[in-house]
């Protein structure tokens, strides 16, 4: 047990960064700033511009542990988009799955076999063991609270969002 | 003490009163006082008629509709067969829920066989993700905002109004306020759960995100869990046939980011929350 441990704190600290992840690319989508710390306050160690392409290492809150250049450091992560922005490349084909059709005006299948697709969803028909199957698992709100307090889970107060300009 | 007196019975009344039809009141106020209740102007009461056809129908009529959108999802693609899983959701969906301002509808969530990645949301609080998408879960706050933004649809009524805006609610709301034969419902939610497949407006699927964070937060856990799924989820290919359904109905991640990176601005900088990895119920690869 003991050695398995000291495997497992070795394996943390060689890693640098939680076990779960690996190393994915990430493009900044705006400008803003490389941080020390994942907070607002924390120190700017670089400015970062839209378009540098960088590492995402962690992920802490709304916070990506990155690696800009050779800097590594943390920054928003909604400033960030994971992958290589290659994405356009491929807008033909999503416009063309959008309206179920290819470039030339073919039908295309949009879905695969094990998918849902429209046609499956239409042709449905009702499965009343399986809605009832579905309601037997039903949480009432006292046994919700007593999964969140089991969790640590605090009830707190936040106003809705309103609607960006 | 004697004017509280007055004032329950006046309230009393005006209990019953409100639980007397129109007819009966009417009546009963005629002998009361003995003169000619005018007659009530037949424009009125299609006025009356009109009013609650817009009003839409009653809590027990979204949960009969939605409980036959869901069965007819469950006959396109069942449960998974994993009571622990089915049971977890279920308490992560009820907590999340319980944050809203319909904490008292009968919350049912579960994860269907599909490895496409997309979750469902029908009228009365039935809600349903894709094993496909549970997979891209990492902890329990990914999917606290994931039911948060199916929540959002539920207590919006999102797909309550797009029923409302078809032909279908015209016969609907009066064939609904008798007991109805579920053939009846059949046919006022059309062929089979293609609901589901329809997209809805895109300005409700941003506000179904502006909930889903919100209800997260609310519910103590960490306020990114949706936004990090959708950062998953717009790395995959748009050609790739998981996402082909989710993507034809919501818009596409980027922009979705686009719009909660605007709406959440620096509002949650000071607000830390859970992310129980170590709760989070993994299912078997």
């Amino acid at each position: 047990m003991k050695k398995f441990l000291i495997w497992a704190i070795a394996c943390c600290v060689l890693c640098g960064a939680p076990l779960a992840w690996a190393a994915e690319s990430g493009t900044l989508t705006k400008n803003d700033e490389l941080k020390a710390q994942p907070y607002r306050d924390a120190k700017t160690l670089k400015a970062l511009a839209a378009g540098e392409k960088i590492s995402i290492l962690g992920k802490d809150g709304g916070w990506y542990k990155i690696k800009a250049g050779k800097s590594r450091g943390w920054v928003r992560m909604l400033s960030v988009r994971k992958g290589n922005a290659k994405k356009a490349a491929s807008a033909t084909g999503l416009l063309a799955l959008a309206s179920g059709r290819n470039a030339t005006g073919k039908v295309v299948a949009t879905t695969g076999i094990r998918g849902l697709n429209e046609e499956e969803l239409k042709a449905a028909s009702f499965n009343a063991d399986e809605i009832q199957l579905a309601e037997s698992y039903a949480v009432n709100q006292a046994d919700a609270r007593k999964f969140a307090a089991k969790g640590k889970l605090l009830a707190r107060p936040f106003d809705y969002l309103p609607q960006p300009q | 003490m004697k004017t509280k007196i007055q004032w329950l019975s006046l309230f009393g009344f005006l209990f019953l009163a409100a639980n007397c039809s129109a007819f009966d009141l009417r009546q009963s106020l005629k002998d009361k006082l003995k003169v000619d209740v005018p007659q009530v102007n037949p424009k009125l009461t299609e006025a009356v008629s009109v009013a609650k056809e817009v009003r839409g129908p009653d809590e027990t009529e979204e949960i009969a509709i939605g409980r036959q959108i869901s069965g007819n999802l469950l006959g396109a693609a069942p449960l998974v067969k994993d009571a622990k899983l089915q049971k977890y959701v279920n308490q992560v969906g009820a907590w999340v829920a319980s944050q809203s301002e319909r904490p008292d509808l009968p919350w049912h969530f579960g994860v269907i066989q599909s490895d496409d990645v997309n979750a469902f949301a029908a009228p009365g609080g039935y809600i349903f993700v894709t094993l496909g998408l549970y997979r891209l879960l990492q902890n329990e706050a990914d999917l606290a905002g994931v039911l948060g933004h199916e929540v959002g649809h539920v207590i919006r009524k999102h797909h309550l109004k797009i029923l409302q805006q078809s032909q279908l609610v015209e016969a609907g709301s009066n064939i609904l306020s008798r007991q109805v034969g579920n053939d009846k419902l059949q046919n006022l939610i059309g062929s089979g759960a293609e609901i589901v497949a329809r997209g809805l407006d895109k300005d409700a699927e941003f506000e179904a995100d502006r909930i889903g964070v919100v209800l997260a937060t609310r519910a103590g856990y960490d306020a990114y869990g949706l936004p990090g799924v959708l950062q998953q989820i717009g790395h995959f290919a748009a050609a790739d046939n998981s996402v082909a359904l989710l993507f034809k109905t919501h818009p596409l991640p980027d922009d979705r980011l686009n719009k909660l990176d605007s709406a959440m601005g620096e509002r949650f900088d000071s607000i830390k929350g859970q992310t129980l990895e170590k709760r989070f119920y993994r299912v078997k690869k």
